[in-house]
């Protein structure tokens, strides 16, 4: 899949970054309503999807070929609860409309906000993640920046091509009588899974 | 120039009456400055970020063409194609065009107010095609045919119901009022649109010359879907969104959504550079390739206001739309007399400018010139100056109406007729007069009295009462020459009494130059710049002969006039620039002058009282001069008051020199909303620091609860001294 950058784990420099961001990213995430876990391992994170499978009666999954997905086994775990999953971009194309969930990953989480950082230069990572009613989105729990300040400097070190977004909570609106309504056009869900161990080959 | 023959005031009347409209802003002029005050709770200088945006876009648009290029030559490196487009005709024929090329049919498009600045869509169609807005307000405006009446929330004078007619009747199905059901309901339909759109049609909040990137602050998701499904993405960008580099846009990131919908961040926020790729379906299967991507740099009027050393300013706006929020009459009367799709102070300057001055010159007498837009705006735009800057241009063009240049030019520019005309309208008031107020007008004037009592003007004007004032002085620690004003001359001398009292008790002497009249402010206020100067040489003559120490004026109107305004208006004329500069020096106004002087004097302790007394900040006195803390440190140390704070204590109390009485219809309602404020501290006592919000405040106590007294900070202090 493209990417804006190759490793952004090496673009962040050392002490920008931490799990020090953890309290307030997570508190700014739940604020817009996004659900967020954290976990200590990718086995743990099997747990978590799986319970996400049963509480919304999910049937069907489009899932970037992503570190954690690799590295938690979910094309298995998908199948082994009965869940159809596609992870390839035509497939992902002609199914994300009719997908429970969407899974990928992103690159970092910005505390100020409650926001994460999604290079999503490939398409596969937009339709996963906007049309299914439910994103779900891994991330390394030690991968929180401060601030907005923080995260364009990095950001505008290795932004030459491509596409990248902010996402903060589910999809809103408030325009019938400034009544807050979620899940518009986009999901009406956001799970964020933050991981404490370096996932092999997670490279994002 | 265009003209329009709209009845502005049949529009506002209807506006007034619309209950669900009125409601909905109501409910919203509330709740706003509570919830961004929330969003700004982790931000630590607003003040900085603000200022960054105002430097970052005065050094683009000095600029603006390099910028443009740089944006263009670093866009179309990485791909894009890049079109200028001089006005809508030039953009409609580029799209139309792009479109019979590559065989578009659908189109989705999310947010762009510059595409519904001219149009668009009707063009479009009319071209046969299929276009479909996404954004859900956007979509219900667009199937109830209204213009926008907010820039970020467009639907916002309409309620449920009347959403589940339109929704109704474009689906051909009963559809019910809940707003979840039918935000799904818009989901599903739009989603149709969405998946098979040949091209997405987007604006951009910001467009980065260093890489020729976009950004876009999105909420539902639309904007996200409309730059990546379809094969071919147009983006509709206007000359001011440009920034130089990407760190530019920090700023603009952490406020425009806290500005805008109180949010720390919108749901989406994207930044695109170049073309990405795009499924494409071939011959039954989706096939990835590079989407197209065009991006086009929108003038409209826009390069003209670059070159324009006022209104270059515009560029300074982020499109958050917080300038309507706090806007008193926007928040009375919501976005469509506002005329074009542009609402609001901000809506009326950038109307005039991107449609034309025949618009503007309907609305331009709806900013009250509080100034609460200036403490909001994050990119710092003095939008009531440059309203006053366009009504003066408007009025060189066209000239002011006969009978008002009558009355400006015979009678407010010669002291001597203005003021035999108040002293005759004294006597001619009498039949209708009750105490200090008249309580009735006959006829056809009936109406400006109808919540409000007008002032009456007083038997003996201060000019006649100064000689009897003035006390001799053996060694007066300074000289002061005061300027009433026409308010305190007129209709209040006894607020002037009591300034002569405060600053004899001082130890000061106080003298009352003859030949002073009206500052000018009214007259500037209707865009007649020329009656204005020759007031104001008239001023400056007075008091140059005078010399004293300070010139000192009761009234922030008057103060912020000789402070700023006469420096201004004679900028271009060396001479009485420098004539002005001088006195300007010396002006001081009254409430700051005599806190600073009983400070020193070791009189500013606060004392306990049993009268209760709220203060009303006018809004040139807070937001034009800043002073707000002093006058409260004077009526804390006044023995015998207790102050309590009003809520809105800054709120405009809908007076605003003629405003208040040529729109009473607006003024009213926001004169009342001060009046329960003040009713609801169950203060004796309002004190004021300003003769005209003194007028209005009192016309509206006396009708609705006389046993409140209005009373001037000079008074207060006054009443305590010994004679």
């Amino acid at each position: 899949m493209k990417k804006i950058c190759e490793n952004w784990k090496q673009v962040i420099p050392e002490g920008t970054y931490g799990p020090q961001y953890w309290n307030e990213f997570s508190t700014r995430a739940s604020a817009v309503s996004a659900e967020v876990f954290r976990v200590k391992t990718v086995a743990e994170a099997r747990g978590v999807i799986s319970e996400l499978v049963k509480s919304a009666s999910a049937k069907k999954a489009v899932m970037t070929q992503n570190p954690y997905a690799k590295a938690a086994e979910l094309t298995d775990l998908f199948r082994s609860l009965d869940v159809e999953v596609y992870t390839e971009a035509p497939d992902i194309r002609t199914h994300c409309d009719t997908a429970d969930f969407g899974i990928s990953a992103v690159e970092f989480g910005i505390a100020e906000t409650g926001s994460v950082c999604q290079d999503a230069t490939a398409i596969e990572d937009r339709l996963v993640s906007t049309l299914p009613p439910v994103h779900i989105a891994f991330f390394n729990s030690n991968y929180i920046l401060p601030s907005v300040q923080a995260a364009v400097e990095i950001i505008s070190g290795v932004f030459d091509r491509g596409y990248l977004s902010f996402i903060t909570g589910p999809s809103r609106t408030a325009d019938i009588e400034r009544v807050l309504t979620i899940g518009v056009h986009g999901p009406c869900r956001l799970v964020i899974i933050a991981v404490d161990e370096d996932v092999a080959g997670g490279a994002q | 120039m265009e003209t329009s023959n709209r009845n502005i005031r049949q529009e506002i009347r209807e506006k007034l009456d619309d209950e669900v409209l009125r409601g909905a802003l109501g409910r919203f002029a509330e709740a706003y400055p509570i919830s961004r005050a929330k969003a700004y709770e982790n931000v630590e200088d607003f003040e900085a970020l603000r200022e960054q945006i105002k430097q970052t876009k005065l050094s683009t648009v000095a600029n603006i063409e390099a910028v443009a290029d740089r944006f263009e030559a670093e866009a179309s490196k990485r791909g894009a194609k890049v079109f200028r487009a001089k006005d809508g005709d030039a953009l409609k024929e580029y799209l139309i065009k792009l479109c019979e090329e590559k065989g578009v049919k659908r189109i989705v498009k999310s947010k762009s107010m510059a595409t519904e600045e001219i149009h668009l869509n009707r063009d479009l169609e009319k071209a046969g095609l299929h276009v479909k807005e996404t954004d859900l307000g956007e979509w219900i405006i667009a199937l109830a045919g209204h213009k926008p009446s907010h820039m970020v929330m467009p639907a916002i004078h309409l309620n449920r119901q009347q959403v589940s007619e339109y929704f109704s009747k474009e689906l051909d199905k009963e559809i019910p009022p809940d707003i979840p059901y039918m935000v799904q309901v818009a989901r599903q339909t739009l989603r149709t649109e969405f998946l098979s759109a040949d091209m997405g049609i987007s604006g951009a909040n910001f467009g980065v010359a260093e890489t020729g990137a976009i950004g876009l602050f999105t909420n539902e998701g639309n904007g996200r879907l409309t730059t990546s499904l379809p094969r071919i993405h147009v983006v509709v960008i206007g000359y001011e969104k440009l920034i130089p580099t990407l760190k530019d846009a920090i700023p603009i990131m952490r406020t425009l959504p806290r500005n805008a919908t109180a949010q720390l961040m919108t749901s989406y926020m994207t930044m695109i550079s170049g073309p990405t790729s795009a499924l494409v379906k071939k011959d039954g299967a989706w096939v990835e390739e590079e989407k197209e991507l065009h991006i086009i740099l929108f003038d409209n009027g826009r390069l003209k206001a670059a070159k324009d050393e006022k209104f270059k300013e515009i560029y300074q706006c982020v499109r958050c739309a917080s300038c309507l929020n706090v806007c008193p009459v926007y928040t009375l009367v919501g976005g469509h007399v506002y005329g074009h799709i542009y609402a609001g102070g901000i809506g009326a300057i950038l109307t005039a400018f991107l449609n034309s001055m025949g618009d503007f010159e309907k609305i331009n007498e709806l900013c009250i010139g509080c100034r609460r837009c200036t403490e909001v705006c994050p990119g710092k735009i003095q939008i009531p100056d440059l309203i006053e800057e366009l009504r003066a241009r408007a009025v060189k063009e066209h000239g002011l109406p006969f009978s008002v240049k009558m009355v400006f030019e015979n009678v407010l520019a010669n002291r001597k007729i203005f003021h035999s005309l108040l002293r005759i309208a004294s006597i001619g008031q009498k039949p209708f007069q009750s105490g200090k107020v008249i309580r009735h007008l006959p006829l056809f004037l009936a109406g400006l009295a109808k919540e409000r009592s007008l002032p009456t003007i007083a038997d003996t004007p201060l000019r006649d009462r100064v000689a009897k004032l003035t006390k001799k002085m053996d060694n007066p620690v300074k000289r002061i020459a005061f300027f009433s004003g026409c308010s305190t001359d007129f209709v209040y001398p006894e607020v002037g009494e009591s300034v002569y009292k405060v600053l004899q008790d001082l130890n000061m002497e106080v003298i009352f130059p003859e030949a002073q009249s009206c500052c000018g402010k009214p007259v500037l206020g209707m865009g007649d710049q020329e009656t204005t100067k020759r007031m104001a040489k008239k001023n400056i003559e007075a008091f140059e002969a005078v010399n004293a120490d300070v010139i000192l004026a009761a009234c922030p109107t008057c103060t912020e006039t000789w402070h700023i305004t006469y420096a201004e208006l004679f900028k271009d004329d060396p001479e009485w620039s420098t004539r002005a500069g001088n006195l300007a020096k010396k002006m001081r106004e009254f409430t700051s002058f005599v806190a600073e002087e009983y400070e020193k004097a070791g009189r500013l302790n606060a004392t306990a009282g049993g009268t209760k007394i709220t203060y009303h900040d006018s809004c040139h006195m807070k937001r034009a001069l800043g002073i707000h803390a002093e006058p409260r440190q004077l009526l804390n140390a006044a023995e015998g008051y207790d102050l309590v704070e009003m809520k809105d204590c800054d709120k405009c109390c809908g007076m605003a020199g003629a405003f208040g009485v040529k729109h009473t219809d607006l003024s009213m309602p926001i004169l009342k909303q001060k009046l329960t404020n003040i009713q609801d501290t169950g203060a004796e006592v309002v004190a004021v620091a300003c003769p005209a919000c003194m007028m209005q405040i009192h016309g509206g106590l006396d009708k609705l609860s006389p046993e409140i007294k209005v009373k001037h900070v000079a008074q207060i202090i006054a009443e305590k001294l010994k004679d």
